[in-house]
């Protein structure tokens, strides 16, 4: 059985780190098949294809730490020479949702990764 | 060193891309099967959402790399992942359901310019003997996308059947006419 969060309640945490974290141009939260379930930025963008590559970035991540016997996956981060892209699962769902945080090449790392952090546990059930 | 050839799998989710690839392959597949969040889960439990991998021992004929990709548009993307050295592909249809038909036409309205372009296969999978009519319906969908292939029917788990489609992949090749893709042709 799926426990899908509530969507506007998902969104308020989504705002946050849009809002709240300097440099963050978009956050999403994308099925583990591949299909937006929330979003919010502050760019244009095509949340499908983010979705579809959210979801294909985090699988191949938890298949190359299987074959590599590297435990679970904790975060994914994609970093590029103008933007970078965090990939965080929510907690306590069954790999249901995963947070896909983009951001400038400013922003700070640590902040992002924070906030990303921060905004999962929100989401997580019991929260 | 024997050759190695890269294989490409498309078709529509359930059509037996993943199965195939467990199947056939010599290695441990690597697959990236999540659970269906939407419709698909009444058909299947799991989907493909990035690409299953397996090596097949063709022995003197070299060694097959096996790719398979998902089925869903969304992930239209990893074609131009995977599509580097590819020799052909092969698109599988579920001869067995009534969604055949309908999932050929999202995978060539999908993948008819790259098809255009490349050796292609079609497999009519999952039925020992699809009906004419079915095969008919097949080449017709072809037709209308400007696209010609042979059509096998095939039982994609048979090392055999698979060796079959690999060889009616090296004669498109040998006697074809497609444009010459930088990085493409296989082989090595």
């Amino acid at each position: 059985m799926n426990r899908w969060p509530d969507p506007d309640h998902a969104l308020q945490a989504l705002a946050r780190i849009v809002s709240g974290c300097e440099g963050v141009q978009i956050a999403m939260l994308a099925s583990r098949d591949g299909r937006p379930f929330v979003w919010r930025s502050a760019v244009a963008g095509d949340s499908g294809k983010l979705a579809a590559m959210t979801s294909s970035l985090t699988a191949l991540g938890r298949t190359v730490l299987r074959e590599l016997n590297a435990g679970e996956l904790d975060h994914l981060l994609v970093e590029g020479q103008d933007g970078k892209l965090v990939l965080v699962g929510v907690p306590g769902l069954d790999g249901l949702l995963v947070l896909a945080v983009l951001a400038e090449r400013r922003a700070r790392l640590g902040l992002v990764l924070g906030h990303a952090r921060m905004c999962v546990r929100a989401l997580a059930p019991g929260a | 060193m024997n050759a190695c050839h890269k294989l490409v799998f498309i078709g529509e989710p359930g059509a037996g891309k993943t199965t195939c690839i467990a199947a056939l392959s010599d290695i441990a597949p690597v697959t990236t099967d999540v659970g269906c969040t939407d419709d698909l889960a009444r058909r299947k439990a799991s989907t493909t959402v990035a690409l299953d991998y397996g090596e097949m021992d063709l022995g003197e004929q070299g060694m097959l790399r096996l790719y398979g990709l998902p089925g869903q548009e969304r992930f239209r993307f990893m074609f131009d992942v995977v599509r580097d050295g590819a020799m052909g592909l092969v698109v599988l249809v579920d001869a067995a359901s009534a969604q055949g038909l309908d999932g050929l036409a999202g995978t060539l309205a999908t993948y008819a310019d790259e098809l255009r372009q490349r050796p292609f296969v079609l497999c009519l999978n999952k039925h020992p003997d699809p009906p004419m009519a079915f095969r008919e319906r097949c080449m017709a969908m072809l037709r209308d996308q400007g696209l010609v292939a042979p059509l096998l029917v095939i039982d994609a788990r048979s090392r055999s059947d698979l060796a079959q489609v690999f060889r009616m992949l090296c004669l498109l090749l040998d006697h074809g006419d497609y444009p010459v893709l930088d990085g493409e042709r296989g082989g090595a």
